[in-house]
């Protein structure tokens, strides 16, 4: 039973930025304290970390520097952004299962000044040795492809490519943790935008970022008494599709679908007993615009290849902070953080209402989402 | 406007064609010139600069700012019929564009561009839009090598790439079910047998979906290239595709090189043609286009440029692209247009191999030397 036994307690995350000019490990540990104040919790209330198997702090160095002392619980997931959610799935099984009390989640970064995931990189992984060597070589090019075919299957333009990118600089505008805070582009800035992997433009691509996001996530019991509002749980979930690959999952029919999310939509709408016309905003990993719109779609927001009716007429709030195109890359941890912020009420694009709120993690890979509502809501 | 020095006439196509290797008896035979020596007709040869020409002043400018070295980059022509002997030529050439300074592999440089009709008379017989880069001559930059990504050969995949390596593209087979399966594991994962072999494909697919690769740079690899998502037997593959702009559902037929599958358009191939490079042939030939630059005669003054040695100037890499079509589809071919990019120089002692395939709209014709591709682009023909 993992439906609403848990919450995000409390969130930190270092500024957002392109130089952080600090260790990844000390960005961490400036995220966790940051966590751990809003929460209420002294370091010594840890015993508990996960992160990406992809993160370079190991859960003991963290421990070190925060000051924690003895540890539990110890688990990392794997698939890059698609570990997001699931990190913090994992802290919630931990907790429902009376192992660990206080699990932090964390995720830290120089993904600008550092190792920059956009690159080509040689790989010994044997299923990257079916596309790198043939010169698709980058994420971009990998979801090109895929993005290729969508518009093709379901007679989209790229404009509606252009429309999810304008819409998450037109939220990041007003946000003031955003990189692109009072910059928003137009569709003809993003026509204009050069060329990474046809069909994709620049603009079609999230930014790189330096920075830190961490969660820390107790019992619903516990949160009651802390110093914030606590963000329930109603449902994690994690999912791989039948045939899956790392971002080239072109072998399994249809080409054009993220299946992995649709395996994860099932589990959320079970566990959490909610439905997609419940949700008041929903943050979905944008690290191409394409997959906004076939998340939309595997979610149950609306019909295959009718997202882009979604994004135009703007029915649903998505990435109310400006996503990863927007507000930051930090392979999804800014966007649970994100979540919480709708649900406490205090986010600076503060959506209306008390309904839940949807968190997706990676996508093209295995992935993992939460829905978040706040404490005591009626399903 | 300027005229040609000498009329249409035999003695010089006789020259060309010698230099060219182009045996090709049509243009004796029916007293016309061949289409891709219509610039050979108006080229100054020796003769000194003219004061007021727009071209002559622009690249004298470009290099007095330091400008010196020039390379020409794109030719399209336009033939609008065959000349012939007798006929009077002259060309009307104006410059249409300089671009500002771009960084380029050979340095800082500008992109100059003209566009120049030829006459018979008041009638215009053909075009050509040619562009050079002057650029300021720079040693090359120190760059890490960027090895070409390699497959990854695993016990699952042996069969595969010792196929590539004899011309084969191998899909795997279950032994037991029958179930074919890209890329290829250890298992069956319909039966869940272990035995396994291969079928051998006849590499036709149609195009699944495709990207082009702009940015960032793929190590080994120059953008913008084309990769695409092949449907073949029943099974998907990824593979460089090497053609025209491709569309979904295109036929596409498999090919190899340098370890891995391609593909390129399902369409007639043209039988390739290795021409070795003599300094014979680069001196020749630019004598009979009326190219009287050094550096295509003069191997000491090449050095001293900083080639390796004499090249081919464009005006025969263009006669060798037409030689190669005409030879290929046969000699009553018309060539109506030559549109080539140039890319490595084609020095003495190089083998230069032409490969060609037969499009909808024109014959494309790609020459490499060991160095990378010298030329490629698109004929146009009446047949």
């Amino acid at each position: 039973m993992i439906a609403r036994t848990t919450a995000i307690a409390g969130i930190g995350a270092t500024e957002f930025s392109k130089d952080s000019g600090r260790s990844e490990l000390r960005l961490a540990v400036e995220a966790i304290r940051a966590a751990l104040d809003d929460a209420g919790l002294r370091p010594s209330d840890v015993d508990g970390l996960c992160t990406f198997t992809m993160d370079s702090n190991s859960e003991i160095a963290v421990a070190r520097e925060i000051g924690a002392g003895d540890l539990t619980f110890l688990s990392r997931i794997g698939y890059g952004g698609g570990a997001a959610c699931a990190i913090v799935q994992q802290a919630v099984l931990a907790v429902g299962a009376g192992i660990a009390d206080v699990v932090v989640c964390y995720r830290a970064l120089n993904e600008r000044s550092g190792r920059r995931f956009g690159q080509a990189f040689a790989s010994p992984d044997a299923d990257a040795g079916w596309h790198l060597p043939m010169g698709l070589a980058t994420p971009a090019a990998q979801v090109a492809m895929v993005a290729r075919r969508y518009l093709h299957d379901f007679g989209a333009s790229p404009d509606d490519f252009g429309r999810v990118a304008v819409a998450a600089r037109r939220w990041a505008a007003t946000n003031p943790r955003a990189w692109f805070h009072g910059r928003p582009i137009t569709l003809d800035e993003h026509r204009a935008s050069r060329w990474i992997a046809e069909p994709l433009r620049l603009l079609d691509c999230c930014q790189e970022s330096d920075g830190a996001v961490a969660v820390v996530v107790t019992s619903v019991e516990r949160a009651r008494d802390l110093a914030r509002a606590p963000a329930v749980i109603a449902a994690a979930a994690q999912g791989s599709g039948t045939g899956q690959y790392v971002m080239t999952s072109y072998y399994r029919s249809p080409v054009a679908a993220l299946p992995e999310m649709g395996v994860v939509a099932r589990q959320v709408w079970a566990q959490s007993g909610r439905r997609a016309a419940d949700v008041r905003a929903a943050v979905l990993y944008d690290h191409f615009t394409p997959y906004v719109l076939m998340q939309l779609e595997e979610l149950g927001f609306c019909d295959r290849g009718e997202a882009r009716h979604v994004i135009a007429d703007g029915r649903l709030p998505v990435n109310p902070h400006g996503g990863q195109l927007g507000e930051a890359y930090i392979h999804g941890m800014n966007g649970i953080a994100e979540a919480v912020r709708q649900v406490r009420g205090t986010a600076a694009n503060q959506v209306p209402g008390d309904g839940p709120v949807l968190v997706t993690a990676g996508t093209g890979v295995p992935t993992s989402a939460l829905l978040l509502e706040p404490v005591d809501a009626q399903p | 406007m300027r005229a040609g020095r000498d009329p249409v006439n035999l003695p010089m196509i006789r020259n060309w064609l010698e230099a060219m290797g182009d045996t090709n008896p049509v243009y004796e035979r029916d007293q016309v010139a061949p289409p891709a020596m219509i610039q050979v007709w108006t080229m100054r040869g020796l003769a000194p600069p003219i004061a007021g020409d727009p071209l002559g002043d622009i690249s004298e400018k470009l290099e007095r700012d330091g400008y010196a070295g020039v390379v020409a980059t794109d030719s399209a022509q336009t033939y609008h019929r065959l000349l012939k002997i007798g006929e009077e030529i002259t060309v009307r050439s104006r410059l249409e564009s300089v671009t500002d300074p771009k960084r380029t592999a050979l340095g800082e440089g500008r992109f100059v561009t003209t566009v120049s009709t030829w006459l018979v008379g008041g009638e215009p017989v053909g075009e050509m839009t040619f562009r050079i880069l002057r650029y300021r001559p720079e040693a090359p930059v120190e760059t890490e090598k960027t090895a070409k990504l390699r497959p990854v050969v695993t016990a699952d995949n042996t069969f595969f790439w010792d196929g590539v390596a004899e011309g084969q593209l191998r899909i795997q087979r279950c032994q037991e079910c029958g179930s074919r399966r890209h890329p290829p594991g250890p298992v069956c994962p319909a039966c869940g047998s272990f035995r396994l072999g291969y079928d051998v494909s006849a590499g036709a697919g149609t195009i699944h979906s495709w990207v082009v690769h702009h940015h960032p740079p793929v190590p080994g690899r120059r953008g913008p290239f084309t990769v695409a998502l092949v449907d073949v037997d029943g099974v998907r593959m990824v593979g460089e595709y090497r053609g025209p702009r491709p569309g979904i559902g295109d036929p596409v037929r498999v090919f190899f090189d340098d370890g891995l599958p391609l593909w390129r358009p399902d369409v007639p191939q043209l039988e390739p043609w290795t021409l070795e490079v003599t300094p014979t042939l680069v001196v020749s030939t630019a004598l009979a286009t009326r190219d009287h630059q050094n550096v295509h005669h003069d191997r000491d003054a090449a050095v001293r440029l900083g080639s390796r040695d004499i090249f081919l100037n464009i005006l025969t890499t263009t006669g060798l692209v037409q030689r190669f079509v005409t030879d290929r589809l046969g000699h009553t071919t018309t060539v109506t247009g030559i549109r080539i990019r140039l890319g490595a120089p084609c020095h003495a002692y190089d083998t230069l191999t032409f490969t060609g395939q037969v499009l909808p709209d024109g014959v494309e014709v790609i020459g490499r030397t060991a160095t990378g591709t010298h030329v490629s682009g698109i004929v146009a023909v009446q047949r």
